[in-house]
């Protein structure tokens, strides 16, 4: 682990507040983050036209309270690929002056980042909240496959099958931390595999 | 800092007020390329004293060949513009600093709305360049005091075609700012470049309408203003330096022999950044760069702009 340093790529997640300048609103979340859209609306409510895509999950579902919480302008959706196509249709539609506001597992974050970024709207232009996990998606370095959901400090690539070390090191470019072979050195001499990233 | 020896190759009246000046290198070797939205600082001779002023390229970045900048005329400004209209002429000797980009054009921007206010054209002159070479997609609204004021607006069409829209305040033209900056579709950035008030409301009608801070770039050089007279110690120099009310604290640090590191000279980069360690009244910060927080603090100044009034200030430097 590289603690004790700061690392410039590493991300930042602050709770969601409502950004008062903006035109419109469109919040997009995945199993827990239904709880910190639960956490933005009981704060005041802006007066623009605010849209939620919610991707209810095996261990969390808002949907219900959603569904009574959210005036208008919520969509429950099914899957991550689904979300992903109605974002790109809602962008579509959008104007500058829209803020987006992204709640669920750093995977989700970064899948939404990635379209929002095909519309020009950079990373320091979303708000995001990690919620639920601390899971990460990892890139192999070696032969470039993303390999989703890792909670160790090693973890075999779904690629190549490598043995990698999960770094620090953050790509928002590829939404992935990276993981580095870890017993190139010493074929078969692995630290012991723990759990960190629950 | 090194600088460029150029010679002064043509010099041209564009509009009442202001000159273009074409550069070459005193050596004839060619420049270095830059990119769009690039500054150099001219360093003058003006009766003993050095001026060193910013001002943006706006020739083409990928001709090495010359550099091309304009000055306007500031009558009340401390002598930098009025010796570059004035003394000036083909054949003069100057020095330039290496081109610095602090005015860049966004790689990932889907569209550029560029505003320039009168001589706050110059820095889109040469994006403009690099826009049309990417095929970018962008529009240039102009706005200046009179028809005789728009400098380049011929050359201007020319390059534009429909994408320049033009703004005679004696025509009672204004440019909309809430009607340009609203219902934009996603991915733009804005860019402006003119007089502090125009430069503010572009600034603030973009915040307003909820656009984010990075997608909202100007720029702005202020110049040092005239000011009471002070004195600041140096702390590693060990010396006392007097700064005369119609200089700058880096130009009295630079006169007093002392190597201070700037870009911009205008406030804006950062570069000049000083530490406080000690003073005992009010520090007159007129920068750009520092927050509000800093400011208040007054363990920082920016040399650059920034004075002070009061009777003792330790500089770390
Ligand atoms: S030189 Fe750029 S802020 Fe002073």
């Amino acid at each position: 682990m590289e603690r004790g340093y700061w690392i410039r790529s590493k991300p930042v997640y602050t709770s969601l507040l409502w950004h008062e300048k903006a035109t419109s609103h469109l919040v997009v979340a995945q199993g827990q983050g239904g709880m910190a859209v639960l956490k933005l609306f009981q704060l005041m409510h802006p007066k623009q036209a605010i849209t939620v895509l919610y991707m209810p999950h095996a261990e969390a579902d808002y949907s219900k309270t959603l569904v009574k919480v959210v005036p208008e302008g919520l969509q429950l959706l099914e899957t991550e690929q689904e979300v992903l196509t109605k974002l790109d249709s809602v962008l579509q539609g959008m104007c500058m002056g829209m803020r987006l506001y992204i709640a669920g597992s750093e995977d989700f974050i970064w899948s939404v980042a990635k379209v929002a970024n095909k519309f020009g709207i950079e990373d320091v232009g979303m708000m995001k909240e990690l919620t639920g996990t601390l899971a990460r998606p990892i890139y192999c370095v070696h032969c470039k496959a993303t390999t989703h959901a890792v909670t160790t400090n090693i973890v075999k690539c779904r690629g190549c099958g490598r043995m990698l070390f999960v770094r620090d090191h953050f790509s928002r470019q590829l939404g992935a931390y990276m993981g580095l072979m870890i017993d190139a050195e010493s074929p078969g001499e692995l630290p012991d595999i723990e759990e960190i990233y629950p | 800092m090194s600088m460029i020896d150029i010679k002064v190759a043509a010099v041209e009246q564009v509009t009442p007020l202001v000159k273009h000046f074409t550069f070459v290198k005193q050596d004839g070797s060619p420049f270095p390329a830059f990119s769009g939205g690039s500054h150099v600082v001219v360093s003058m001779n003006v009766g003993g004293r050095v001026h060193r002023n910013p001002y943006s390229l706006m020739g083409s970045p990928v001709d090495t060949e010359a550099y091309h900048i304009s000055v306007r005329k500031q009558e009340q400004s401390r002598g930098g513009s009025v010796f570059m209209h004035e003394s000036v002429e083909v054949g003069t000797s100057l020095q330039i600093t290496y081109p610095v980009n602090l005015f860049s054009l966004a790689k990932k921007a889907h569209k550029h709305i560029l505003i320039a206010g009168g001589i706050g054209i110059t820095p889109f002159m040469s994006q403009l360049v690099d826009l049309n070479r990417l095929n970018s997609n962008f529009e240039l609204h102009y706005a200046f005091r009179s028809p005789e004021h728009g400098a380049f607006a011929a050359q201007l069409k020319a390059i534009c075609n429909d994408k320049l829209h033009c703004y005679a305040d004696s025509k009672n033209e204004r440019i909309d700012l809430i009607d340009l900056l609203s219902k934009q579709p996603l991915g733009i950035h804005v860019y402006v470049c003119g007089p502090n008030p125009m430069v503010v409301a572009v600034i603030e009608a973009a915040r307003n309408l909820g656009w984010p801070e990075n997608h909202i770039h100007s720029e702005q050089f202020l110049s040092p203003g005239i000011g009471e007279p002070f004195k600041i110690q140096l702390a590693k120099s060990n010396i006392e330096v007097h700064v005369p009310a119609e200089m700058s604290m880096l130009e009295a640090i630079e006169a007093a022999g002392v190597d201070a590191d700037y870009l911009c000279r205008g406030g804006v980069c950062g570069r000049c950044e000083v530490n406080v360690l000690e003073s005992d009244g009010a520090l007159l910060h007129h920068d750009h760069f520092l927050t509000d927080a800093e400011k208040a603090s007054g363990k920082k100044i920016m040399p650059c702009v920034s004075r002070a009034r009061c009777d003792r200030l330790v500089l770390d430097l």
